[in-house]
């Protein structure tokens, strides 16, 4: 009997899918590292680079022109930065048309329920993402994204990067 | 959000109609010779004493600009905001006009970019019409399209006023006063819940943004302009805010380090680093520690306020759930 390793039983998902959760920062840069180095040489494995881009009510601008400047800046420096972590991954080992890249324009209370929402949709088996390593007063008033998936995901591994 | 278009009733008024209708509502004597009509308030600095702006067809008298105290400071003035008269009704107003300012608010050591949104207030007013929790108004563009905020005058007292008042003796103040008072906080926190269940925060949440209105007798919640770009939960900063105000109501007052120093008192040595606010550690947020007789439900609420909490409330239906367990027997 074969055993098909691209399946993951346990959690019910439908393949090794890992969902690497960025943004722009070094401990985003820290996470896709460790996910090159750890998985990079196995086989079977797919990854999805996933960056929020949590978009203000067009209330929170002066005008619509600083709305798009602001919009287009950030899909810029997202593309920018994503491109990057591609070629990372790509010279890790993964091979290209397993690496996929996506960038996301959304208004919620918080990324975190972004990067769950999403993967729940692609039925990724694992998120990983890094620790920006806020102080405990910066995480009581704006909140931490990373302790919110280890609380919230269901039915998936959280690997979180220091 | 939709502002109120200028509606089809005359909207044009001479200069002899508008003189008439300040002389009913000052007196013959005291109306103005010169004043300007304006119809763009872009430029507020421009916008004079007993000048006349003409929004949605409604003439409104200018009269001072407000001031606004912050914590032993100086009252600030605020330009942009004014005290009105709506020429039609003879009813006092605060007019906003807009200001886009970008704040770096300090909140402790932590710094983060704020902007005053005129858009988000106006959106947020036309959310709590009618709320009693709120302060009510509508929003109007004027000619050149800025949203403008004509809000009803509360007359009536902050809240933090009205603690300092009663908070002299605080056993008395403690079980004659504060489950009165926790009734009305909790009121005022489920009408943040109603804002944010509907994707809006307050944004600014202080003790002196609630007013009682004693026209009505009902408590509101003041000034929703601010707005700051949120990652991780975008109601944080209110529920921090919500937090303050509860050890300020349940203290009687902000205890400060200072305080009880200055008092020679016995709690001092009993208090650790623990026991602080996260965010100002010179203020007490284990209040139980000075004042034995404060219920471990409520304290249990402090604590998630002070320097020892290792987790913090996330939602007001947080908050509520343990508020609702608090009781407290004379």
């Amino acid at each position: 009997m074969s055993i098909d390793h691209t399946k993951c039983d346990i959690t019910g998902m439908v393949e090794r899918h890992i969902m690497i959760a960025v943004d722009s920062s070094d401990n985003s840069r820290r996470a896709v590292l460790f996910v090159g180095d750890f998985f990079g040489c196995y086989e079977g494995f797919q990854v999805t680079l996933l960056h929020i881009i949590l978009e203000p009510e067009a209330t929170f601008f002066p005008d619509k022109d600083e709305q798009k400047k602001w919009l287009s800046s950030k899909l810029e420096e997202a593309k920018k930065v994503m491109e990057e972590y591609r070629h990372i991954l790509l010279d890790a080992g993964f091979p290209q048309d397993r690496v996929n890249v996506r960038i996301d324009t959304m208004r919620a209370p918080s990324v975190a329920d972004c990067i769950i929402k999403e993967q729940e949709e692609m039925k990724c088996c694992t998120i990983v993402i890094g620790r920006r390593g806020i102080s405990k007063k910066e995480e009581f008033i704006f909140g931490s994204t990373s302790n919110k998936i280890i609380h919230e995901a269901k039915k998936c591994a959280v690997l979180v990067i220091e | 959000m939709e502002t109120q278009a200028p509606d089809d009733v005359e909207t044009h008024y001479s200069f002899r109609q508008l003189q008439d209708m300040i002389a009913a509502y000052l007196g013959s004597d005291s109306v103005p010779q010169r004043f300007k009509i304006i119809t763009d308030t872009s430029d507020f600095f421009r916008v004079d004493y007993n000048d006349v702006v003409m929004l949605g067809g409604v003439p409104y008298l200018m009269r001072n600009y407000t001031r606004e105290g912050r914590f032993g400071l100086d009252d600030e003035p605020k330009y942009w905001v004014r005290k009105a008269i709506d020429l039609k009704n003879r009813e006092a107003k605060i007019i906003k006009l807009v200001f886009h300012e970008e704040i770096e608010a300090r909140v402790g050591d932590l710094v983060f970019k704020c902007v005053r949104s005129p858009g988000k207030e106006a959106a947020i007013l036309e959310m709590v019409a009618g709320h009693r929790n709120f302060m009510q108004g509508i929003a109007i563009r004027d000619t050149a399209g800025n949203i403008v905020r004509i809000l009803d005058f509360i007359q009536g007292k902050r809240f933090d006023e009205l603690i300092f008042k009663l908070a002299g003796n605080h056993e008395e103040f403690f079980y004659e006063h504060l489950p009165g008072y926790l009734a009305i906080y909790g009121e005022m926190v489920k009408a943040i819940g109603f804002l944010h269940d509907q994707g809006q925060k307050h944004g600014d949440i202080r003790r002196d943004h609630i007013l009682l209105d004693r026209k009505t007798g009902d408590y509101r919640w003041i000034d929703f302009d601010y707005d700051y770009y949120h990652v991780a939960n975008m109601f944080g900063y209110d529920l921090y805010g919500l937090g303050n105000i509860l050890v300020f109501l349940v203290g009687g007052g902000d205890i400060t380090v200072q305080q009880l120093q200055a008092e020679g008192s016995p709690h001092l040595e009993k208090l650790t680093q623990e026991d602080m606010n996260i965010i100002f550690n010179n203020r007490v947020a284990n209040i139980q520690k000075i004042y034995p007789y404060i219920p471990d439900a409520l304290n249990y609420i402090l604590l998630h306020f002070s320097n020892g909490a290792n987790l913090y409330y996330e939602n007001i239906r947080q908050l509520l759930e343990d508020l609702d367990e608090v009781h407290i027997n004379a």
